[in-house]
């Protein structure tokens, strides 16, 4: 295991045991290690900002209300964006917040704004089936075999919904790929 | 597993760039002999050399401190390392 990897892996254990114990550093400390991460996925799964921070909120309160239950066994972070995972889903549910985002920014050239925003309406208008496995394992480059966990389905049924995500993708971005070998 | 599932699955790997490169060489010369292959492999790399290429949205210091500030106002205490923002540290004089 790589050196930082190892130091992460003891400090979330250090700090959810904090965290069992009362340490009101123990939240904000987890916060920090993760609140990055899930605030992108959230941002990834949801579209806009405001939502994302808001299921970014509500994770790490619940990783508070269920302190008592946490493991430091490793399965913190799967754990963590399994409940991110079901709270963004909630949102789109109440929402359809499916639409490209009203406060997406895009940085760089016209040119490549336009291809980004044009990989982000695909990838939005994808069934949310094929859009996870593409969200973690293509965007948020997790492995398959922490995505199968987060999605709580078995590795090759990630791999075939990954596959097939990627298929579709193509499916929709048929004349952006012409444009942009 | 039949031919066309064997060759959709090493299209797969091709995109993903996860075949060994002998194995890569191979599929690119036969692609070479059969234009719809070709195009298979093009574009489903294309697919997903973009999707590796699309920027992280931006976590940005605003919402760093309004996530925070979501927690704080359901009654959490917690704290970080980073220090509050200015707006935080000092409570404005109440005029008037």
């Amino acid at each position: 295991m790589p050196n930082d990897s190892l130091k992460d892996s003891l400090a979330e254990k250090r700090w959810l045991t904090a965290l069992a114990n009362g340490d009101p550093n123990a939240l904000g400390a987890l916060y920090e290690m993760y609140g990055e991460r899930i605030f992108r996925y959230a941002f990834r799964m949801l579209g806009n900002r405001t939502d994302a921070e808001d299921a970014t909120a509500e994770t790490f309160l619940r990783v508070l209300r269920r302190s008592a239950e946490l493991r430091a066994d490793g399965a913190f972070r799967t754990w963590l964006f399994r409940i991110t995972r079901n709270l963004c889903i909630d949102k789109l549910r109440q929402h359809k917040l499916m639409e490209l985002p009203p406060d997406a920014q895009y940085s760089g050239s016209d040119e490549r704004a336009t291809l980004r925003i044009t990989v982000q309406q695909a990838l939005a208008d994808l069934p949310t089936e094929y859009r996870e496995p593409l969200v973690l394992c293509d965007l948020e480059d997790m492995a398959a075999r922490e995505a199968a966990e987060v999605l709580n389905i078995s590795v090759p049924a990630l791999k075939s919904r990954l596959y097939r995500g990627r298929r579709a993708l193509r499916d929709k971005l048929s004349g952006t790929l012409e444009r942009n070998p | 597993m039949n031919e066309n599932d064997l060759y959709s699955k090493l299209v797969d790997l091709y995109a993903e760039h996860a075949l060994p490169a002998d194995m890569e060489n191979r599929m690119e010369a036969a692609a070479a002999n059969s234009p719809e292959l070709a195009e298979e492999m093009m574009t489903l790399r294309g697919a997903v050399d973009l999707l590796h290429a699309e920027e992280a949205p931006e976590f940005t210091e605003e919402s760093y401190q309004r996530i925070l500030l979501k927690m704080y106002a359901r009654g959490v205490e917690l704290q970080t390392k980073r220090p509050d923002p200015i707006h935080l540290q000092y409570q404005l004089p109440i005029q008037g």
